[in-house]
């Protein structure tokens, strides 16, 4: 049988006593983390990854399961995002394509954008891990290399498989974090660092909050588009969200997650292209997104499958926002 | 008035459903110790009782041995499992849920290595350790076992080399689960790291050090561990073929699944007899490896089959993990229990072996298939397991349905350093059926025709035999291809749908019981024995050592003595959880249960009748033959006022030697050719199945979804048609996992990347299709009531089905399976390449015009099948073998017949290695023919 390691769980029940609780752990050099509903942090630890002696759950601190047109709490359980009628309808769709409907009553927005990088190499049990002598991203002291991109002790290139981040990032969200230290907001977009490891900005002590959404949002109508082999379980091969105003060209944003280590926005692309919403002008930039992409192979499917699918998936994600109009 | 009695606490009252049903909590009875005070007994339901005894029910294939047995009371009925209620409401004791007094943990110290020799085994810093109560290496049991008694090659735990990543090495007993891992841990092996192998093409290859060495008749110093060859028939028509489809296969490794890990608890009692219990398809074989492991006599263990969470094949090899928490268990002087985790479990493997098969099937003008010429190279793993008779199931098994001028077959099973591949749910058929209905369509789509009409007329009939000598008795294969045609609206559908829609049909033919007990002479032993006791209280207990997996055979068994005997299914009880109280009985594979355990059910019921009839005759005066049982009465056929109680009969008969006690026994006739192998793949009776499978693709992704099944399966008669349909849907299910979406993928070291059940993708609920089940009844002759398998023969036919819906849906025709989004888009991509198409929803699908041979094919199959009609009702006897369409005399030897006419067992090496991989393990020598051993 599997075996969690043992942990000292602690349950702050406001902000306050969060951060304090983080600014103590700090001092006393514990290491500690995050657990929200625990469905991606808690199978790691069955699998012995890099466990911490304490960990602090946020599910007793109260308020942070709001749902707001302008703002979610980090708490939010996905299931209620996939059902509610106030959240932006683009975000509930999303969520309702997260995992399964078991998984989505625990599992939270903030845990689902801190989500771990994924790779098959590292999701494994200790003894497998051992048993290919370990990877950088949870090296054991062994100092291995990463098992994909060999040759290079810096970077861990596994991938960020979250559903809610391409959809939240197309409607311009930033992210409220809060820790000893204090409150800060940031877009999203910054929130991502390009590195399997470290992953996001979040400094030690430091956790997601919230998720603001710009007023503009509620004007924007969206879609998601997600390569899966099974439609229960299975994490995005690839994923990418786009939104516009409906009747503005320009306003286009397009988004994607399940490639790299961070999700892509590709903005940028859309101003360089031509009218996506002609047929031909969306081909053109669907094939400019797939070429904005380097996904490894250290997912389900072989990288050059999930690029190449991602011109389809986003060339399906634009159709559906003609289609709405 | 209150009829009823409390059965248990808080259920009272009236027993009143209007559905028919029983209110839980309530049985049928009257108050204790009635067992039927009806004055008058209930009136038969004749619609339950065969046409030839005076009933209803109809009979298309005539009379049957056991008609004059029925009563109408079970069989055919569609009936809720009788371990149901201990599953749904959590009773039921799976390996895990066994708890002994002073239990203590085990854990299994496993290879990191793929392949490597053990220089020294230091356990001494973990012995130290407080709570560690023992630790077992290879050194505690050197004695080789396996599931074979011709390949014995597994140890409880390495001795001397570690074979694949996950080999058990050494094995540590603890008071608690961290205490164990924490003494695995500190168990210091060192390793001599060797080269490993994994790819089972490279196995030809002469190496340094082969996996497993075999003397004198090892293969060169290469990892072949098995070669098989056969051929048959006349070779010279395929020179003339019509049309010829040659096809080379690449099927992935797939695993049962089964939701229960394995678990073993090991308990030496106050006696010094082990108590073993574990969830075992086969607690025989285990009993014999124990008692060979340890050194004790079989008699000194007791093998306790626990409740098995599905099996599938998956735990009917004897287990290393069993004899480990024997070993420690005898050591701390505790009972050990091991649960393995879900990784654990792949690393026991036994599941269906990855294979390279090549498969060419050459029809000739007439649409006759002149040739069928399988290689099949399977990768075995590091051990033997099933594996020789893997190796001769992908060839043999593909010799059905169809008429065959010739049949070519080469087969070799190698070694390779990953878990060993076993017995898996369809066992050694499934990849070359999968193989053959493709290259039917094939052919089918080359001659014009329409493969179901290709199909229908090529089928070997009723009570005739294959070209490799299997015999042929009941067979429904053309009824399951007319129902499956009929209801899925073939003929509106084949090659006429949208691009990306698509239907397509597969068939399948499996054992139904392999004719040959592996560890003994079918002419000594029987294949299964059942004991039947029925003491005063008139209850009946059956004591049969048939493993009920889920499947539901201890349901089957409990049903065929219900019936034989007029009672109610809740008074009969099964044990068979013990090898103490059990008799021997070859367990849960082959399909053999239902049809060998119940004939001897049927066997030991009937023994107990007589008992009773004669009873009756004394009571009543009337001779036997001219009572019938009916619902706990025996009454006078001609007068219904005259009977007696079920009861009182019994009491009659037992007046001067108190308990009932019956045996019945199964053996089966004796059968086959004298050929190398002629016993592989025999069976008393085959199971055959068509299905129609419809799939959606999305032509830009790749993405394959299967949306309608309609499964015919001909299980000779449905003994429970609930537990049929069941069996046939489940099927569907699996087999759709391993076409659509389920590996075992090794990567690019040799590690198994996907050892969880996130990564290792059985299709969900949402991936599921509707099943429409279709039970065709053949009425065996040898068959308990009629009947046949149903447990893996309906899997075959899903794979092939869903690869040609496939071709139907976008024109290309799959060559490896599964069929995952990445590999249908690169076939996707690469016919739009050959045809310059820039856009795949530009591509066309597939259509049919028919050509000249499919009017002629529909005359013949129209034909047939009133031949095929007659032979099953035994109207027309005449002998009928394989080669009659292609004009043979079936009453002389076809040798005399043809020039060429070939049942060889001396193989030509060249010929041999012309076909695929596995035919080229024939250029290779054994070491006896190499100038001596080494
Ligand atoms: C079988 C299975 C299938 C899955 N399929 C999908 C899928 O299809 N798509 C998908 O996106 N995900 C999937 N997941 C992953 C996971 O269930 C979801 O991403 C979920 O939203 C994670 O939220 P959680 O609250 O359970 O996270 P947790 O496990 O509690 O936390 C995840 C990580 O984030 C950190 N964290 C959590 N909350 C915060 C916070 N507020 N601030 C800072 N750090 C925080 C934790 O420390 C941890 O490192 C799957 C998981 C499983 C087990
Ligand atoms: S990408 Fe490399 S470093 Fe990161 S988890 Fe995978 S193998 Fe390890």
């Amino acid at each position: 049988m599997m075996l969690t390691p043992p942990f000292n769980l602690h349950h702050p029940t406001t902000v306050d006593e969060a951060c304090a609780l983080a600014a103590r752990l700090l001092e006393e050099g514990r290491p500690f983390d995050w657990v929200a509903g625990g469905t991606d942090l808690l199978p790691n630890y069955k699998w012995h990854i890099e466990t911490k002696p304490d960990v602090i759950s946020l599910a007793r601190i109260e308020g942070l399961d709001a749902i707001e047109t302008d703002r979610i709490g980090c708490m939010v359980r996905l299931h209620d995002l996939a059902i509610s009628e106030v959240a932006h309808p683009l975000i509930a769709t999303a969520a309702s394509k997260v995992a399964s409907s078991l998984i989505r009553r625990s599992a939270t927005l903030g845990g689902n954008l801190c989500l771990d990088t994924r790779c098959f190499w590292f999701n494994q049990s200790e003894d497998w891990r051992r048993s290919i002598d370990w990877c950088h991203k949870a090296d054991c002291g062994s100092g291995a290399e990463c098992r994909v991109i060999p040759n290079q002790n810096t970077l861990c290139v596994a991938t960020y498989q979250g559903d809610l981040a391409p959809s939240l990032l197309v409607l311009n969200a930033t992210v409220e974090l809060i820790g000893p230290s204090g409150a800060r907001t940031l877009p999203l977009r910054d929130f991502f660092q390009l590195d399997g490891i470290t992953r996001n900005v979040l400094k030690p002590g430091e956790f997601l909050l919230m998720v603001h959404l710009p007023e503009d949002a509620a004007k924007r109508r969206g879609a998601y588009r997600k390569l899966r082999v099974r439609e229960s379980w299975d994490f995005p091969e690839a994923g990418v969200a786009a939104s516009w105003v409906p009747g503005d060209v320009s306003s286009l944003r397009l988004a994607s997650t399940g490639l790299e280590s961070i999700p892509g926005v590709h903005d940028a692309l859309v101003a360089d292209h031509g009218d996506w919403t002609l047929p031909e002008g969306r081909r053109e930039l669907a094939e400019a997104v797939k070429g904005a992409v380097k996904p490894v192979n250290n997912t389900a499917l072989p990288p050059r499958y999930r690029k190449a699918m991602v011109s389809v998936l986003a060339a399906r994600a634009m159709g559906d926002l003609m289609e709405e109009v | 008035m209150s009829t009823g009695y409390r059965q248990q606490p808080g259920s009272t009252g009236e027993a009143t459903r209007t559905d028919g049903k029983r209110v839980a909590g309530k049985l049928r009875f009257q108050p204790p110790g009635s067992g039927g005070s009806k004055p008058v007994a209930s009136p038969r339901d004749l619609d339950a009782i065969p046409e030839s005894v005076g009933g209803r029910e109809p009979q298309p294939a005539g009379h049957h041995v056991h008609d004059g047995l029925r009563t109408g009371t079970s069989v055919g009925r569609p009936t809720a499992l009788v371990d149901a209620n201990a599953k749904v409401t959590g009773q039921a004791w799976y390996g895990d849920d066994v708890r002994l007094a002073n239990e203590v943990i085990g854990r299994i110290l496993r290879s990191p290595h793929h392949y490597a020799r053990i220089r020294s085994i230091d356990t001494s810093a973990a012995e130290a350790m407080p709570g560690v109560l023992a630790i077992a290496t290879g050194e505690d049991a050197p004695d080789t076992f396996g599931v074979l008694p011709v390949t014995k090659d597994e140890h409880a735990m390495a001795v001397e080399k570690v074979r694949h990543v996950g080999d058990l090495v050494a094995c540590v007993a603890a008071v608690d689960e961290a205490t164990a891992m924490e003494a695995m841990n500190a168990i210091v092996v060192d390793y001599e790291v060797l080269n490993p192998e994994f790819d089972p093409r490279k196995g030809l290859e002469d190496v340094d050090e082969p996996i497993h060495w075999r003397g004198k008749y090892h293969v060169g110093k290469t990892n072949v561990q098995k070669r098989v060859h056969q051929a048959f028939g006349d070779r010279s028509a395929i020179d003339h073929a019509a049309a010829t489809s040659r096809r080379a296969w690449r099927f992935e490794g797939v695993h049962h699944g089964f939701t229960e890990p394995h678990a073993v608890v090991a308990h030496w009692d106050a006696n010094g007899r082990l108590q073993l219990y574990t969830p075992q398809q086969v607690p025989h074989y285990t009993h014999r490896a124990l008692a060979t492991v340890l050194k004790v006599p079989m008699h000194q263990i007791n093998v306790i089959r626990t409740f098995v969470g599905g099996g599938f094949g998956g735990k009917s090899d004897p287990f290393p993990h069993e004899m480990c928490a024997a070993i420690l268990a005898r050591k701390c002087g505790r009972p050990v229990r091991i649960t393995f985790d879900r990784e654990e479990v792949y690393w026991i493997n036994r599941g269906r072996h990855p294979s390279y098969i090549e498969v060419k099937l050459d029809a000739d003008k007439d649409g006759r298939i002149a040739g069928l010429d399988v290689d099949a190279l399977i990768d075995g793993g590091a051990f033997a397991s099933f594996g020789h008779v893997t190796s001769y199931y992908n060839g043999v098994l593909a010799t059905a349905p169809y008429e065959l001028g010739s049949f070519h077959y080469t087969g070799a099973r190698v070694w390779t350093n990953k878990p060993a591949s076993g017995a898996m749910r369809g066992h050694g058929a499934v990849n070359t059926r999968c193989a053959v209905e493709v290259g039917l369509d094939d052919i089918a789509e080359q001659l014009s025709v329409d493969p179901i009409s290709l199909r229908l007329a090529n089928l070997l009939p009723p009570h005739s035999r294959t070209i490799s000598g299997f015999r042929i008795t009941s067979n429904g294969m053309r009824e399951a291809l007319r129902r499956v045609k009929e209801e899925s609206g073939w003929d509106q559908k084949f090659r006429r749908m949208p691009l990306g829609k698509g239907i397509g049909i597969g068939c399948g033919f499996f054992i139904s019981g392999s004719g040959l007990p592996i560890h003994w002479d079918p002419n000594r032993f029987p294949h299964a024995t059942v004991h039947l006791q029925i003491d005063m209280d008139g209850g009946v207990t059956v004591h049969t050592g048939a493993a009920d997996i889920g499947q539901g055979s201890t349901t089957a068994v409990a049903q065929v003595v219900s019936e034989v005997l007029g009672l109610p299914l809740e008074m009969i009880h099964v044990r068979s959880h013990e090898s103490d109280t059990s008799p021997v009985d070859l367990g849960s594979y082959s399909s053999r249960v239902t049809f060998m355990n119940c004939n001897a059910a049927i066997r030991a019921a009937m023994e107990v009748r007589e008992q009773l009839l004669d009873a009756a005759w004394d009571m009543l005066g009337y001779h036997p033959s001219t009572l019938v049982l009916v619902d706990r009465r025996i009454v006078y056929k001609h007068d219904p006022s005259i009977s007696v109680s079920y009861l009182e009969a019994l009491h009659k008969a037992q007046e001067d030697k108190g308990a009932l006690i019956a045996r019945g026994a199964y053996r089966s006739p004796p059968m086959g050719g004298v050929h190398k192998g002629a016993a592989a793949g025999l069976a008393p009776a085959y199971s055959f199945s068509a299905y129609v499978a419809e799939v959606d693709v999305d032509i830009e992704t790749g993405l394959v979804k299967c949306t309608r099944v309609w499964a015919a399966h001909d299980c000779g008669k449905a003994l429970n048609p609930l537990a049929v349909e069941g069996q046939i849907i489940g099927s569907c299910h699996m087999g759709l996992g391993q076409v659509l979406s389920e590996r075992m993928v090794y990567g690019r070291t040799g590690h198994l990347q996907n050892a969880n059940l996130l990564q290792y993708q059985i299709p969900s609920v949402h991936e599921m299709p509707h099943v429409t089940p279709i039970i065709v009844e053949s009425s065996d002759p040898e068959g308990p009531f009629g009947a046949k398998e149903a447990g893996e023969g309906p899997l075959l036919p899903v794979l092939p089905a869903v690869c040609n819906a496939v071709y139907d849906a976008i024109g290309v025709r799959p060559s490896s399976l599964p069929l995952t989004p990445d590999v249908v888009w690169s076939d996707i991509q690469k016919r739009m390449k050959a045809e310059g198409v820039a856009d795949p929803l530009d591509l066309t699908s597939p259509r049919l015009v028919h050509g000249p041979l499919q009017a002629s094919l529909d005359e013949r199959a129209a034909e047939h099948a009133g031949r095929d009609s007659a032979r099953q009702r035994t109207d027309d006897t005449s002998p009928y073998v394989n080669g009659v369409l292609f004009g043979f005399d079936p009453e002389r030897p076809l040798e005399e017949q043809a020039m060429g006419w070939a049942s060889i067992d001396d193989p030509d090496p060249a010929k041999m290695a012309e076909m695929g991989y596995a035919g080229r393990a024939w250029l290779l020598k054994e070491q006896r023919h190499m100038g001596g051993d080494e």
